[in-house]
């Protein structure tokens, strides 16, 4: 894989799967839960906050060359009530994403699973799945 | 004497109640919320003040009103809201999608529209019988309803508004609370159900038991609609691990602004242009 960025051109199974049980803010329209990315980098920011908390953390490819992605994850209220903290994930460390692409293109996905380089699953609910449960 | 120690047992009930749901920083036991919430509303009788009318106030509730849809999640059959349409109200329907909602610009959601976040029936009292009862949302927006429960009427006129001018009683064990003076600008759901400043809501707000509590709506708004509806939502009580947290939406609201390609931003009213 010439990234480290790999597109998954996910079947009608892993669309349902992505249907969170009570949607997000119309969700849909941002985030392509057909176009799945799976990317590893740094964490080097942390937005603790609402209607969606937020991490950035930046992803090398195999050139070098690194871009900085926005991670939406679930509203800071929903995260709390499943026991994660500010500090669940720290900047500097590695973590691995996997979640929608947005509609434009940007770099900005909405996860689905975070994971420490440890295999420690961070913001996502007791099922496994990430609360979606904004707004 | 009797008056006063009820009185005084209705404050000793009644102040840990205020005083913790002030402490929105707390935050509820971490993992204990979710967990509690998965084992569905707690079973039990309906609990009652010591005067005997129905406590609402002995906890969160979430649910309660449309979210997706107001038609289907209010108890009606596929067509049966969207036939009572006017035209005009039918024609600005089909050009609302979601993405539009001013829900999803931090603005206020209206009248009966819900969110997955709790709110929490709070009464003001005093050595009198309440006179005002608020409805305290966490989320999307953390903001309040004001229900005058003091026997005035609504005024003759009123500058429209987002929730409106509410007057609260009860008939039995039903709170009724009826409301007029709203705005146009809120959606009733994300399929984008319009009404106009004509609207007049009417819920009736019974505690069927413990854990469930039942919201009784009508939908008058002859500016939109050929003639009142009513639905029927249920709302259910959170664990008492539960707690309005701080919500504020505007802090880092992305919403469509990088995200979906062309956003437009909300679509308030019955005047697209508005």
């Amino acid at each position: 894989m010439r990234t480290k960025l790999a597109v998954v051109l996910a079947g009608l199974a892993l669309v349902a799967l992505a249907v969170p049980a009570v949607a997000h803010h119309a969700v849909g329209a941002e985030y392509d839960a057909s176009k799945v990315v799976k990317l590893t980098g740094t964490v080097s920011k942390v937005e603790w906050t609402n209607p969606h908390a937020r991490i950035y953390f930046d992803v090398k490819d195999a050139d070098g060359k690194v871009t900085t992605w926005n991670v939406e994850l679930a509203a800071r209220s929903a995260l709390v009530r499943q026991g994660w903290t500010a500090s669940s994930v720290k900047i500097g460390e590695t973590v691995t994403v996997e979640g929608s692409m947005a509609r434009s293109g940007v770099s900005g996905v909405n996860a689905r699973s975070v994971m420490t380089a440890a295999g420690k699953r961070v913001f996502g609910g007791n099922d496994g799945a990430i609360d979606q449960n904004a707004q | 004497m009797r008056k006063l120690l009820v009185v005084c047992a209705m404050t000793a009930l009644v102040l840990p109640l205020l005083v913790r749901s002030a402490s929105t920083q707390a935050g509820p036991e971490a993992g204990k919320v979710q967990a509690a919430r998965r084992a569905g509303p707690p079973k039990g009788a309906v609990p009652r003040l010591p005067d005997g009318s129905v406590n609402l106030m002995d906890g969160v509730w979430v649910g309660g009103g449309p979210v997706q849809d107001m038609e289907s999640q209010g108890g009606l059959k596929k067509g049966e809201m969207d036939a009572l349409m006017l035209p005009w109200a039918k024609a600005l329907m089909a050009t609302r999608d979601e993405t539009q909602e001013p829900h999803n610009a931090c603005l206020p959601m209206g009248v009966p529209r819900v969110t997955p976040f709790p709110y929490r029936f709070v009464q003001n009292y005093t050595h009198r019988k309440p006179t005002h009862m608020f409805i305290l949302h966490e989320g999307n927006i953390h903001s309040y309803r004001q229900i005058f429960m003091d026997g005035r009427k609504h005024p003759a006129e009123l500058d429209s508004s987002w929730y409106g001018h509410s007057i609260g009683s009860w008939e039995k064990d039903t709170l009724v609370i009826d409301t007029v003076g709203y705005n146009d600008k809120f959606w009733f759901d994300r399929r984008g159900h319009p009404h106009t400043e004509q609207l007049h809501t009417i819920e009736r707000w019974t505690r069927l038991s413990l854990g469930e509590l039942e919201n009784r709506f009508t939908l008058d708004d002859p500016g939109a609609y050929t003639k009142p509806i009513n639905f029927r939502f249920v709302a259910t009580l959170m664990p008492p691990e539960d707690e309005l947290l701080e919500y504020i939406c505007q802090e880092n609201n992305q919403y469509g602004a990088s995200t979906i390609p062309g956003y437009k931003g909300p679509q308030m009213g019955k005047d697209p242009l508005k």
